[in-house]
Order: C-alpha cells, then structure tokens, then sequence
C-alpha cells in the first residue's frame, strides 16, 4: 500500500518495515515532535478530511485532529506495521471521535432550534449552495446514527475505502463492516425520506 | 428516488470536505505546543516525584529496619484523625460512667486496665492493696503491637523494665523511673504514647497530682489520641 510519503504494506511484519520507517516509529514512540511534524505534514489533510466528515464541523474536525496528532506518539507503541501509517491515524481518530462527534451535534441541533443555520455564500454559483445543502442534510441525518454506524458509512461511502481497509480502522471483522453498513443506508434513506427530500 | 438522493448527498459532502483550503498551519503549532507541555509534564513530574519516591522508599526502609515505622503510622493515623485503637479489654459497664467510685468499689470490681481506669486516682491517698487494685495480667493496657515484637529493638528493654515495674512489681516509683528513661531514649517511639500514658499514672499513684494533671491533660484534651475519656475522668477526679 502507497499512501503519502510512506509505504508500507498492510501485512508487513515489523521486522519487514525499512531502517527509515522503524527509525520513525521510534521516534514518534519517544514523542519527538519533529517526527510528529513530519507525519502531521504528509497526513493531516486526509485525517482531517475524514475528521470533517464524521463530524460534520470543521472546528470540531480541527479539534479532532489536534487530538489524534497528540495521541499519537502514545497510540504509536500499539503499531505493529500491520497497516498502513494513515489508516492508522484514521483509526486513532475512530477512538476519539466519540466526545466530538456528540458534542458537534448538540452543536447543530442548537443551531437549528435557533434558526441560525449559516446563510451560503450569495456570489457562490447555485450548485455550489446545492451542494452544500445536501452536504449539511446529509451530516444531520448522520447525527441520527449510532457512532459505529457513521464511522462505517463516512469511511466506505464518503471516503469510498474498501470493507477490508474499514475492517483493519475500526478493528471488526468485514461482515459486521457490511451489517453497518447496511443498517446506515437503510436509516439514512429513512431520514432523508422525512425531510422531505426521498 | 432516496438511493439518488443519498449517494448526491454522500458526493457532496466528500466533495465539500475534500479540501478544506487550510494549510493546517494553526492546528500544526497546537499539536507541537501540546506535545511541548506534555513533554514539560512528563519532565516536572519525573523531577518531583522521583526524589519524593526515593525519600519514601529509604524512610519506609529506615523505618522497617529501626522498628520505627508502626509509630510513624500511628502518629500519622493521630493526625488525620484515624487511629487505631489500641485493643482495649472490655470493662465492665458502669465503670466509666462512675468516675467518683470509691476505692471500695474498685476492690470489688477491679479496673480491667489499670492504668487507664479512673478509679486510680483516688486510689493514690487510700494506698489500696495492689494486688487487687491491679487488673490482671491479661487486662492489662495492650500495647500496640504484640510484646514479641514491641521489644525487639533496643528502647524495648526500656519499656519492658518501666512495664515489670509498673504491672508486675506495682513498684511506681521504680517505673516512672522507667518511663522516663524510656521516652528520653525514645521520645517517638512507638510506644511512647502509652509510655506517657503509664507514666501519668505513676505519678497519680505516688500523689505528684499537679504532675498528673499537666501530664493527663494532653490526653484529656484527645491531643494524643489515646485514652481521652479515661484521662478526661482522672483531671475530674483530680479537680474535686
């Protein structure tokens, strides 16, 4: 598997990994923050991209990030190059999305009790401002769901990952991977349909 | 109709979140000064905590070695307010709530423990017999820790001539000899509370009431934790 800067197969044992990748896992394992900075560099688009997605507030997605990068180094002493370095920073940001995920939706259901749903930009084209509605009525129906269920529609549906990859990041076997899936869809349609919108 | 609602929905929001434009700069220098803070952290703590570790191990040990490290409990235990009461045998009910019984009754009933027993003090001018006025052997005041191992270092000897005296011989001027040599040898040591305790009681016995009292007031006032009702009875008997 080819992401970012780092390459490492999914099933590389650990005496397999490069001098370089091991040197960097050290590194990150002693909290050095240079090492942190590299992999933030290369990786933090993709974690926060997916940090946006689950929760659906890009303050909350910053936060989210500032906590899987600062987790790291901890998180690192479990990493046994089974997995690619980003799957692995997904999965860091799987375990800690629970608090920010509530509380973005709390968040949102706040705002919406206040009417004060941000207007879209007026000089945005109109499917630019389509978009984003259905982008927000899709992240409002998600707020419905269990955690569990979100993350796996977020990562096989938005992020497009295959079971196999969502299976190694949430850490269930790919036929639990499928189940949620499946339930999410099916709530998902339901909630659409009650907007109105099916 | 939903099936193409959801999947524009799910495009849009991968499309809308794709990039969110940001460099990440902000989110970088938070990430780095919290790594910072942590790594300060770590270091204070290390540097506290590691030399107040090694202070209690060694003092734990010194104590463990020196015999000293029950009497550290027990006076740390007096000062939070938790001690564990020595084992004290049971007396008889009404003893304590008649602390103007005469000497006649405590020949009848001797004191379970004659050295806290508030009987004692009038007992100083009547001289009653002692070997009546004494408890028995097993109701005598029980140290904190068993006799074995209360003597096993060297204040021992001390206490347990100052004890023979007191107990076996009723010899009070022999043992408050002894008692003090044992507090000036052992001013904290583990048995010093019941030492002082003892040593009050000598001085009842022999009638230095004034000493008594200056010596029964911290006991009185629960300062020490130790025998505060019967110490508290004995300055009332010594105050009439």
């Amino acid at each position: 598997m080819n992401i970012g800067g780092l390459v490492l197969s999914p099933t590389a044992p650990l005496e397999d990994a490069s001098p370089d990748e091991q040197d960097l896992v050290a590194r990150l394992v002693a909290a050095d923050p240079a090492a942190v900075g590299e992999v933030y560099d290369q990786h933090h688009r993709s974690v926060r991209a997916f940090a946006s997605r689950l929760v659906g507030d890009a303050a909350a997605a910053e936060d989210l990030v500032h906590e899987v990068f600062v987790a790291l180094p901890r998180a690192m002493r479990g990493y046994r190059f089974e997995s690619s370095l980003r799957t692995f920073l997904i999965s860091i940001a799987v375990n800690h999305a629970r608090h920010h995920v509530r509380s973005a939706t709390r968040r949102r259901a706040a705002i919406g009790r206040l009417a004060l749903e941000p207007e879209g930009n007026s000089a945005d084209p109109e499917q630019i401002q389509r978009r984003k509605e259905l982008a927000s009525l899709l992240t409002r129906a998600l707020d419905t769901l269990p955690l569990e269920q979100r993350v796996t529609f977020v990562l096989c549906e938005v992020e497009e990952r295959t079971s196999r990859e969502v299976s190694e990041i949430t850490g269930v076997p790919e036929g639990t991977v499928r189940t949620r899936l499946h339930h999410a869809k099916k709530k998902l349609r339901e909630e659409l349909s009650q907007e109105g919108l099916g | 109709m939903t099936d193409e609602l959801l999947k524009a929905a799910t495009r849009a929001l991968n499309e809308e979140t794709a990039d969110d434009g940001g460099d990440g700069r902000f989110t970088r220098a938070r990430v780095m000064a919290s790594l910072h803070q942590g790594t300060v952290k770590r270091r204070t703590r290390l540097a506290f905590i590691l030399p107040i570790a090694a202070c209690l191990a060694a003092g734990t040990a010194w104590g463990a070695a020196t015999g000293r490290l029950p009497a550290v409990f027990h006076a740390i235990g007096q000062v939070v307010g938790y001690t564990s009461k020595p084992s004290e045998p049971k007396r008889a009910p009404g003893k304590l709530a008649s602390p103007k019984a005469t000497p006649t009754t405590e020949q009848q009933a001797p004191p379970p423990a004659e050295p806290v027993t508030p009987e004692a003090a009038p007992v100083v001018e009547a001289k009653p017999d002692p070997g009546k006025a004494e408890p028995a052997p097993s109701a005598r005041p029980t140290p904190l820790l068993s006799s074995s191992a209360a003597f096993q270092d060297a204040d021992g000897d001390l206490y347990r001539l100052a004890h023979e005296a007191h107990f076996a011989s009723h010899d009070y001027a022999r043992a408050l000899t002894g008692w003090d040599a044992y507090l000036k040898a052992a001013p904290g040591g583990r048995l010093a509370t019941e030492a002082r305790y003892n040593r009050a009681i000598c001085l009842l016995r022999l009638g230095r009431d004034a000493e008594a009292r200056r010596a029964l007031e911290p006991f009185a006032s629960g300062m020490m934790g130790y025998r505060q009702s019967e110490a508290r009875q004995l300055l009332d008997e010594l105050s009439q």
